[in-house]
């Protein structure tokens, strides 16, 4: 039996700066957990870049098209699911940036994203149903069976 | 997680322009970092990026970063960086900024002879 306690669901506007308002939000949720100080640093990192990403490439920064945020702790793990209404449209580019391009103006500056998320969770996964698209960051939690953190 | 509007100010301190940066280096940031910049480079050869102040840096501020870096290495202009937190700092080492503009500790080690001159 798998042990799912929802820690936080809401749905803010697409906006900018309110990927700050997530990061609280989540913070607060996970507040109990003892992730320790620089594990939380890494997922609020990464659940503001998440947000950002689902805001600018899955919603368009329409307001009238808000992200929504699950907060999950499962036995031995914390989810935390960013999702938007950008499920049919692409996402930019993966794969590692290349600094040296961009200093060379090979490459735009910009693209850190994904790569910023991907170095900061445990695991980050990307689902879509066509409409609806999720980034999910893992982060293990210790304690074992118990899920105690 | 407290907002605030990057404000930059400039002054000089052994032959180098540091850029005190206090506020969140984040999309708002890029007309202020570039002005700010802009005006350091000047007959200027060493910037310090002053990051003690700074608070929440994003992957748009990361870009604004790379694309002064950019600018500075067409110029000949060195960039560095100081007053780091230990998670930002990590940030720079595996976006691998690090590998491109030195981070030191804190200001004195970040402009060229100025524990020297601090001591004299």
């Amino acid at each position: 039996m798998v042990i799912v306690v929802v820690l936080a669901e809401f749905e803010l506007p697409s906006q900018v700066g309110n990927e700050r308002e997530v990061v609280d939000r989540v913070a607060g949720a996970v507040e109990g957990l003892e992730l320790g100080a620089e594990r939380l640093e890494r997922l609020k990192t990464a659940v503001a870049e998440a947000t950002l990403n689902a805001m600018e490439h899955g919603s368009g920064y329409r307001p009238d098209r808000p992200v929504q945020i699950r907060v999950v702790r499962e036995v031995g793990r914390l989810l935390v699911q960013v999702s938007d209404r950008g499920g049919g449209r692409e996402l930019p580019e993966r794969g590692d940036p290349d600094i040296e391009a961009k200093l060379a103006g090979e490459q735009t500056p910009r693209g850190w994203g994904l790569f910023l998320i991907e170095n900061m969770v445990d695991e980050a996964s990307i689902t879509s149903d066509g409409e609806r698209r999720t980034l999910e960051l893992v982060m293990a939690l210790e304690g074992g069976a118990d899920g105690d953190a | 997680m407290e907002t605030r509007d990057l404000e930059v100010s400039l002054r000089e301190r052994a032959g180098a322009v540091i850029l005190d940066l206090v506020g969140d280096i984040d999309s708002r940031a890029d007309a202020n970092l570039q002005s700010a910049y802009d005006d350091a480079v000047r007959g200027n050869r060493s910037i310090v990026l002053n990051f003690t102040r700074a608070g929440y840096i994003n992957s748009t501020g990361i870009a604004l970063i790379v694309a002064l870096l950019a600018d500075a290495r067409d110029q000949g202009v060195r960039i560095t960086a100081c007053g780091l937190s230990d998670h930002y700092r990590k940030i720079f080492e595996i976006t691998r900024l690090a590998d491109f503009m030195p981070i030191a500790d804190d200001e004195d080690g970040a402009v060229p002879g100025a524990e020297q001159g601090h001591h004299a």
